[in-house]
């Protein structure tokens, strides 16, 4: 799905100004507060109105922050009626009053966990039925997070330690990230794309010694047959770079099979 | 009646299993799973009736609305509980996969996530107990009827189009214009050929067009009506009742 016309000139709520922390209690998350909701930058009009909707599922729930000239920060915003608060998203809105058409916004926000150090590809743990991992774009502003099966004993330590599971599935899900954010997302910039998570794997790529060829980034509807085999050939390069820099654990592999075929 | 349970992860690992290997072997046993380690009872105490039979979704998400509305169970803490909708899905099998072939006992079964509950954000509208009452809870009878109208077992594309997109399912303005346009109210069922792909305005060109609106307008505080009027010229002959 193309979601990148904005015909409208609205404008985005970049992320580093956006700062949300939840609130606990007995370890349960019961509301959030916002640290910083910067606009500063975004020459809005004073009156446009600014709210937030927290969701997830059928579940929604908004709140009125007032305007984009005088933003009111509600002291506690009430989750304890969202069934799944572990999960929500925040969506920031800034509203034209006069015809309710949007001039910023932010989509699929994440609170910060302040004791996490930041990563590219989040890992969780869920029932994924007989499939063994899924990548989903569920991360702040559709960014990929690495589901895997929690059905398979032991999989916390195999998905760090395992050099099998290591090498079968981490470069499939390069694979699948890069091509995900080449062909669907449409990375609109290689040096700076205005998708936080985009600049982060290109980023990624590029400290593994493999930089991005200009013709990743495409305006045109549909890739000419050249552009598509040099992204293509590109993320194969990139796939390619992550492995020779995991050579220990191929190594380690390739060991573990010959003991397990020497073996009577 | 029986009070209602949870279902715990060995019940749910039997229920499993039972769901794989009745697909190829029609006579296997039914697990009796009505017990500890395999679920335990559900707090508060509240009656369900196993043997009760459902014309469609809509019945069986009143039937359930009404029951924890009568117990004082919220919503959110009904849908937190994964265990609580595996647990029915067993208990409601054979009508949520009904015997197909008598003389075999051949059953139509779908795949797990329609049976097991689980956390994972793609499959929760496809669960055929949760995904209901999850719709019914929310909007209500009127504005649910346009995806329950289909037998317990069947899973519907106003369902897959519409339910599967969190924006549009948790919008009540949104929903409500799907009714108005959609809905064929002596039938109390969709319209005809709204599901048709090719069509002018059925329903995935809704979903694209929705799309659009929630990058340009601020469509919580748009009401029904406005939406409507939104909407390209191609979706005027779903306006009308007659269709």
């Amino acid at each position: 799905m193309k979601r990148r016309l904005n015909y409208t000139g609205r404008k985005k709520i970049e992320r580093e100004n956006v700062s949300i922390n939840f609130i606990r209690k007995d370890g349960a998350i019961v509301a959030f507060t916002f640290n910083k909701l910067d606009l500063s930058n975004l020459k809005l009009p004073s009156e446009a109105k600014v709210y937030v909707e927290v969701y997830y599922r059928t579940d929604l729930k908004r709140f009125d922050f007032g305007t984009a000239g005088s933003i009111s920060y509600p002291s506690y915003c009430d989750l304890k009626d969202m069934a799944y608060p572990e999960n929500v998203k925040f969506r920031i809105l800034v509203v034209n009053p006069a015809d309710g058409k949007l001039l910023a916004h932010a989509d699929r926000i994440s609170p910060e966990e302040p004791a996490e150090r930041k990563t590219i590809l989040p890992v969780e743990f869920s029932d994924l039925g007989n499939e063994i991992w899924r990548v989903e774009y569920e991360g702040d502003e559709g960014s990929p997070i690495l589901v895997i099966n929690r059905r398979i004993p032991n999989i916390q330590n195999i998905a760090k330690q395992d050099s099998q599971f290591m090498m079968y599935v981490y470069p499939q899900v390069i694979r699948e990230v890069l091509t995900h954010m080449v062909f669907v997302d449409r990375v609109d910039s290689a040096t700076e794309p205005s998708t936080d998570w985009h600049g982060e794997w290109l980023n990624f790529i590029r400290q593994l010694g493999v930089e991005s060829p200009e013709t990743l980034i495409n305006d045109d509807e549909n890739f000419s047959k050249e552009d598509k085999e040099d992204a293509l050939r590109w993320i194969n390069s990139a796939v390619k770079a992550f492995c020779d820099s995991y050579s220990n654990k191929f190594e380690d592999y390739i060991h573990k099979m010959e003991e397990h075929h020497d073996e009577p | 009646m029986m009070n209602l349970r949870v279902m715990l992860p060995e019940g749910e690992r039997k229920f499993r299993e039972y769901i794989h290997n009745v697909r190829t072997n029609p006579r296997y046993q039914y697990p009796e799973l009505n017990n500890e380690p395999f679920s335990k009872e559900f707090l508060p105490v509240i009656s369900i009736n196993e043997t009760k039979h459902f014309e469609s979704k809509m019945e069986l998400a009143e039937y359930l609305h009404n029951c924890f509305k009568d117990a004082d169970l919220k919503r959110e803490d009904a849908l937190q509980q994964n265990g609580l909708w595996t647990w029915l899905a067993y208990v409601w099998f054979d009508q949520l996969a009904p015997i197909t072939n008598s003389a075999t006992g051949e059953r139509d079964i779908k795949e797990d996530a329609k049976y097991i509950c689980s956390s994972d954000y793609q499959d929760y509208y496809r669960h055929l107990v949760s995904g209901p009452y999850s719709i019914y809870s929310l909007h209500g009878a009127e504005n649910s009827r346009i995806f329950l109208y289909s037998r317990v077992y069947e899973h519907n594309d106003f369902i897959e189009q519409f339910a599967s997109r969190q924006f549009i399912i948790s919008h009540k303005n949104i929903v409500e214009a799907i009714r108005t346009l959609y809905i064929d109210c002596q039938r109390g069922k969709p319209k005809k050929g709204a599901q048709s792909r090719t069509n002018p305005g059925n329903i995935r060109r809704f979903v694209s067009v929705i799309q659009q609106f929630e990058l340009t307008y601020d469509i919580y505080t748009i009401s029904p009506e406005r939406i409507l009027d939104l909407l390209p010229d191609e979706f005027n002959n779903w306006k009308s009742e007659e269709r």
